[in-house]
């Protein structure tokens, strides 16, 4: 097994390297089939994302992959790969399949847990597989690095919690509420932003939402996007008591939802609890709200606070990622490791099955006043020493699988049986 | 047998304790199914442990102190399967599953040293007994919602999301929990209560009301009353209903624990205080 990884990533590279370095999707099947072609390998991968190129390759053991992939790049990109030389990173054997581990589990990401990186690399081992680039040690190693990706999906929370502000203000309301189904939803001002979370909270399964603006064709226009209804802002305290979120983002420079109207609100409400989400500056909603039993006022630096913790807390997931990457890391190996030894028995076994026949054909003339029964006996003799020969380098063989010394063992057997390097 | 099974019920118990650590430590909602597998092992075996002794004395074993206890950890540990079932909430485990373990292990120490006080008879006795343990889960359950709201209304009321913000249901989920919980036991305390009042005005005379025992489970069962009627009235007040239903608690555990040692006629230890 003879691995190898060449690439540059957003840690390494600024983007104008890295849209240079860049691989196009409908480049790469053609690519890929280049690069197999070449002298030495067996198979290869292209990832190519906004965020990273690598090329990964399995190449004969024998083999000295680096300048293979070098002289490739450089002849593919039509220039000196020596002056990216400063942006490149390399990994070999196991750090292969560690990093691949580790990319396809978000781990590399510039934001941990993202979940695009998965779909990035089903798609580039698609597109390797389609043009015959991968059928041995590699395939198994990205094929595995997509469960691997799943398993820590599964069994750690780094994907699970919110890092941008709007998804922040859907996790706040879903800790106050629960179920959002049923929940109504009151957007006051518009915005970007106001919008995104709104957007969010529909998705997440609220189902009613009114629009008000100082602006009342605005807010018609934003109801009809949300399927929602528009109010006059004058008429916004005759109805804002069934909000169970506020989405309050006007240009106003004085309170809108002073602490009078929010108790107004809550007594109207019988005290059920209030979400307020305050993403305007100057603020919205009075921060002595939040002192109210029930009601909660999140502004714009408390939602990016809640982003931070978040963020914390993915970096804590991210250690035990690691940890199970570490795991299937070591699973892989031995899995390739006794791979390996299959042809070197293979080879062994027809090496001593071709002595036993030329043998026997040897001494086929004195054998011939034998019956058939004695002749099939000696058949059976000649089988059974052979198997019993073979059971030892075997045994050790496969049980040896995934040692350091393996290498050395399997180079010995197979010099001591002659078949050869 | 029942020992044997009792003993066993424990053992499984304290194994899906230890097995339900790692999910708190790592801040998960949910427990992995080996806890909750070993609990599962765990509540069976208990059941039969108290299906045998019951056959075996031919009521309900709750005529001594160690058998209340070990009805009251069954008890508690199938509410907490039922509401996981519901809710899938990994830090009722927190609260729950230790208290059954020390619970089931301080009934299987010493079995049946103590013999069952004379005064044990009738069946209005054990419909008593048993309302009554029915309406302490029920509370308990009520205890740990109120708790679970206090931490998780504190943490998002502070705006710095910390431990309990990750490892805490939301807050509508602790309050459903807390509502059902006393809706449950509620009834089943009153009924356990009139059962004892009825039971006691035929077996007693004298001042009966006055015992300790008694006196305790009303003030409990009043301050119930006032958290149903307020959460009933639409007053969520949150956090008040919550500190009311941690010194309901409290009022409950004494006069469940500590009163079972000072009563007379009430008492496990008739042999204490004076008779009527």
């Amino acid at each position: 097994m003879n691995l190898v990884l060449v690439g540059i990533n957003h840690r390494t590279a600024p983007v104008e390297v890295r849209e240079v370095m860049n691989i196009h999707e409908t480049r790469q099947a053609a690519a890929l089939s280049e690069l197999i072609r070449r002298d030495g390998i067996l198979e290869a991968l292209i990832l190519s994302t906004c965020n990273r190129v690598e090329v990964a390759i399995c190449a004969r053991d024998e083999v000295e992959a680096d300048p293979i992939l070098r002289k490739f790049l450089t002849e593919y990109h039509h220039y000196d790969l020596n002056a990216y030389d400063r942006y490149l990173y390399w990994h070999r054997q196991e750090d292969v399949i560690r990093h691949l581990f580790r990319v396809a589990s978000s781990l590399d990401s510039m934001i941990l847990g993202e979940p695009q990186v998965l779909g990035q690399m089903k798609q580039a081992f698609a597109t390797a597989k389609r043009v015959g680039a991968l059928n041995g040690a590699l395939h198994e190693v990205v094929n595995q690095s997509l469960a691997v990706a799943r398993r820590v999906r599964r069994e750690t929370a780094i994907g699970a919690t919110a890092i941008s502000v709007s998804y922040a203000a859907v996790e706040l309301a879903k800790k106050i509420f629960g179920n959002l189904e049923g929940k109504t939803i009151f957007v006051i001002g518009a915005g970007k932003m106001s919008e995104l979370a709104a957007k969010h909270l529909l998705r997440s399964g609220a189902s009613a939402i009114f629009v008000s603006n100082r602006t009342y064709e605005r807010a018609v226009e934003l109801a009809a996007a949300f399927h929602g209804t528009a109010i006059r802002f004058e008429e916004l305290f005759e109805h804002i008591d069934r909000a169970d979120v506020v989405i309050s983002s006007t240009g106003a420079p004085h309170f809108v939802v002073t602490r009078e109207k929010a108790e107004q609100m809550l007594a109207l409400r019988k005290n059920r609890p209030i979400f307020f989400v305050d993403i305007a500056v100057p603020r919205d909603i009075d921060p002595a709200v939040n002192e109210l039993n029930n009601a909660y006022v999140y502004d714009i630096d408390d939602l990016a606070q809640v982003v931070d913790a978040n963020k914390k807390q993915r970096q804590r997931e991210a250690v035990w990622a690691e940890q199970i990457v570490d795991q299937e890391l070591q699973k892989m190996q031995r899995r390739l490791a006794s791979r390996e030894v299959v042809p070197t028995i293979v080879a062994i076994e027809e090496r001593l099955n071709l002595i036993r026949e030329s043998e026997t054909e040897r001494f086929r003339g004195r054998l011939n006043n034998l019956s058939p029964e004695q002749r099939e006996t000696v058949d059976a003799l000649t089988r059974g020493i052979l198997n019993k020969i073979l059971h030892g380098p075997i045994t050790e063989l496969k049980s040896g699988a995934g040692h350091p010394e393996q290498g050395a063992l399997v180079q010995l057997i197979r010099r001591i049986f002659g078949v050869g390097e | 047998m029942h020992s044997a099974l009792l003993w066993a019920a424990l053992a499984f118990y304290g194994l899906g304790m230890a097995l339900s650590f790692p999910s708190f430590i790592r801040r998960r909602a949910t427990l992995s199914p080996a806890s909750l597998g070993a609990l599962g092992f765990g509540l069976l075996a208990h059941g039969a442990a108290l299906a045998l002794k019951a056959m075996e004395i031919h009521r309900l074993p709750v005529t001594d102190v160690r058998g209340a206890l070990s009805v009251f950890s069954f008890l508690a540990t199938t509410a907490f399967f039922l509401v996981y079932i519901r809710y899938k909430i990994a830090s009722l485990g927190i609260f729950m599953v230790p208290l059954a373990f020390v619970l089931t292990l301080i009934s299987a120490v010493d079995n049946g040293a103590l013999p069952a006080s004379p005064e044990f008879r009738g069946r209005w006795l054990i419909i008593h007994i048993a309302s009554i343990l029915i309406g302490y889960v029920g509370f308990f359950i009520t205890f740990i919602a109120a708790i679970m709201y206090l931490f998780q209304e504190r943490e998002l009321k502070s705006k710095r999301p910390r431990t309990f913000y990750y490892r805490l249901p939301s807050l509508e989920v602790c309050d459903e929990l807390y509502f059902r919980s006393l809706i449950i036991g509620l009834p089943f305390l009153t009924l356990g209560i009139v059962m004892g009042f009825i039971g006691a005005s035929r077996q007693w005379n004298g001042l009966w009301e006055l015992d300790p025992k008694i006196l305790g489970a009303l003030v409990t069962w009043f301050i119930y009353l006032i958290l149903f009627s307020a959460r009933m009235s639409g007053s969520w007040q949150g956090r008040r209903s919550a500190y009311l239903a941690v010194l309901g608690f409290a009022t409950m555990m004494v006069t469940f624990l500590g009163i079972s040692f000072l009563s007379g006629p009430h008492g496990y230890f008739p042999n204490l205080g004076p008779k009527p």
